[in-house]
């Protein structure tokens, strides 16, 4: 079987990192990718998709009908077994901690798998780090939002300059222990109390 | 003396308390751990989290432990300890409102009779189906190895009906089972409260049998932990099942249910409203949307009854209903299986110096309601009388 035979379908409720996966795995030369959501007619998209491998995220709650759905081999032409395979324990703890996991069809030799698991092992990993960033990228620009905000009031209504402001509230942070932004929002709220 | 580190997963269910309790009650902390909750949404997750190490200790169904050790559903085999029960109760069976008011019409004899018969209308209500030539209905339980898989089974074939061939039975994770109901995915399922609650005071759903009705005794979840870890930190786990056992004892007084019911309340918990959760920890549950609640006394079981004993007997109970269903070959022998799973030394070795009754034996002869002492097990019967031995059904000798 080459590679672009290989018939993949992502699950994921986060559109965003099933996109992330799915690139990579096109990148890599698989042609045959698919993706879908939270979907209430899940069986009956899977039977019509007919995958090889199903790599979802490993929590998931549709995980739990997947499992049904293999359990009861009737539902679906072929048999479907977890990728796990006891040799395998590095990429598997790896897939744990990631975030990832994956079906796949019985039989289908483990090292043509390996690198799709890997991949998507990867692309999780890379996903998690680009939310992280972004995370703290929205923290820090509402926290400058705070802090304009609170020098704003401070340059109104106390009539000091944007630096006298800024060092006054830089002063107390210092001296309190905490971040600027927090002295920000404490000055944002003693002045909502007054009006 | 530093604090112990134990990462505990569980699903949001009335029966994850006694990891709950251990926690905000400081029931862990005096027993020297730090024991850190995390909440899964998926019986899938918890499992592979629990057999790959991401955590040490999990909140299972008692059918998980056995599945993963028989290397069910694909998974190559797991070894995964059963040292305590955490409780019993809480599951129920609830139809749509539709459904209902079918079973009623169909047969109102069965509706006003024992609960864990009520299966007979449903019966009536398939053959009318079949007769006008309509789809089969959907059921849904929550894990192909759960008790409500094999409970909602057991109460369809009481009422004469096969549950392969007669309905369709899927799986929902439990939070996503009231959507289900409501939007008309599934006619009826199987769930831990508060999930059944849930749809009675939201007027989607009748409850139609307790598991107290088709089983006094059945047993729930169960506290996993991997063999290996058991090895490597038997303090640890004398002092977990320690902490949870006293949690249980805390959790099954009735002046703290309400307290209990707070607790779990929490988003970072159960996440169902405190009045849901409440009805039901106080046994007084709401059957029908606008009915007064019944007394069922017996609806969380935590400590009382030996209710966290991981008795063998229940364990290999399960085992047999994974038989009857074909999940498992008929000759797996579960009789000697079950003591390599469900670990009551490891029990009895934590709760010594405790003040808690020990059964005699590690097993029991279940199904009997009338036994000498029942009020030390607690009532027993099951929804058509039948008796279990587990030396009969594989010639398991004394």
């Amino acid at each position: 079987m080459k590679l672009e035979d290989f018939s993949i379908l992502v699950i994921d409720e986060n559109p965003d990192r099933a996109a992330i996966v799915e690139r990579g795995l096109v990148e890599s030369g698989y042609t045959r990718v698919s993706r879908i959501g939270t979907s209430y007619n899940l069986v009956e998209r899977i039977q019509a998709l007919a995958p090889d491998i199903i790599i979802i995220d490993l929590e998931n709650p549709d995980r739990d009908t997947l499992e049904q759905m293999f359990q009861v081999s009737r539902v679906i032409a072929r048999p479907i077994a977890m990728f796990v395979d006891q040799s395998d324990s590095n990429t598997i703890r790896e897939a744990v901690e990631a975030g990832v996991s994956a079906y796949v069809v019985d039989g289908l030799r483990q090292d043509r798998i390996r690198p799709i698991v890997e991949m998507a092992i990867s692309r999780f990993n890379a996903f998690d780090q680009l939310r992280r960033e972004r995370d703290e990228a929205k923290a820090k620009l509402n926290d400058r939002k705070l802090i304009d905000r609170a020098k704003g009031l401070l340059m109104q209504e106390k009539g000091l300059s944007e630096d006298e402001a800024y060092n006054l509230l830089r002063k107390n942070a210092m001296k309190q222990n905490r971040k600027i932004s927090e002295i920000a929002q404490s000055v944002i709220t003693a002045f909502q109390l007054e009006f | 003396m530093s604090l112990k580190q134990v990462r505990l997963g569980f699903v949001p269910l009335v029966d994850c308390a006694l990891p709950v309790v251990a926690r905000a009650k400081g029931f862990a902390e005096e027993e020297n751990i730090d024991l850190t909750l995390i909440r899964e949404m998926s019986w899938a997750a918890i499992r592979d989290k629990l057999s790959y190490g991401v955590y040490d200790a999990a909140h299972l169904l008692a059918g998980i432990p056995l599945a993963a050790r028989l290397g069910l559903g694909g998974m190559p085999s797991q070894r995964i300890a059963v040292p305590m029960a955490l409780g019993r109760g809480g599951n129920a069976i609830t139809v749509s409102t539709r459904l209902y008011q079918r079973m009623l019409e169909a047969d109102p004899a069965a509706m006003h009779g024992p609960r864990g018969l009520s299966a007979r209308a449903l019966k009536k209500v398939i053959d009318e189906d079949r007769a006008a030539g309509r789809p089969i209905m959907s059921f849904a339980t929550v894990f192909p190895y759960s008790s409500h898989n094999y409970e909602l089974r057991y109460w369809m074939a009481a009422g004469g009906i096969d549950p392969d061939k007669d309905v369709n039975i899927g799986v929902i994770a439990p939070p996503r089972m009231f959507d289900s109901l409501r939007n008309g995915w599934v006619d009826g399922y199987c769930v831990g409260e508060p999930w059944n609650q849930r749809a009675v005071f939201h007027g989607d759903g009748v409850i139609v049998a307790l598991k107290e009705d088709i089983w006094a005794r059945s047993p729930e979840k169960v506290l996993g932990v991997r063999e290996d870890w058991v090895q490597s930190n038997p303090d640890t786990v004398d002092a977990l099942v320690r902490a949870l056992v006293r949690s249980a004892e805390w959790a099954d007084q009735p002046e703290n249910r309400t307290e209990l019911a707070q607790l779990l309340s929490g988003e970072s918990h159960v996440g169902a409203s405190f009045d849901i959760l409440r009805a039901s920890l106080l046994g007084r549950p709401v059957l029908k949307p606008g009915d007064n609640p019944i007394e069922a006394p017996d609806r969380h079981v935590f400590y009382r009854y030996t209710a966290t004993f991981p008795w063998l007997s229940q364990g290999a109970w399960v085992g047999t209903q994974m038989q009857r269903w074909g999940q498992v070959d008929a000759t797996v022998d579960f009789n000697t299986l079950i003591s390599d799973i469900y670990r009551p030394d490891l029990y009895r070795r934590a709760v010594k110096g405790l003040d808690v009754a020990l059964p005699h034996d590690d097993w029991r002869v279940e199904g009997v309601n009338d036994a000498a002492d029942r009020a030390f097990v607690g009532p027993d019967a099951f929804l058509d009388n039948s008796i279990f031995d587990m030396r009969s059904f594989a010639g398991v000798g004394e």
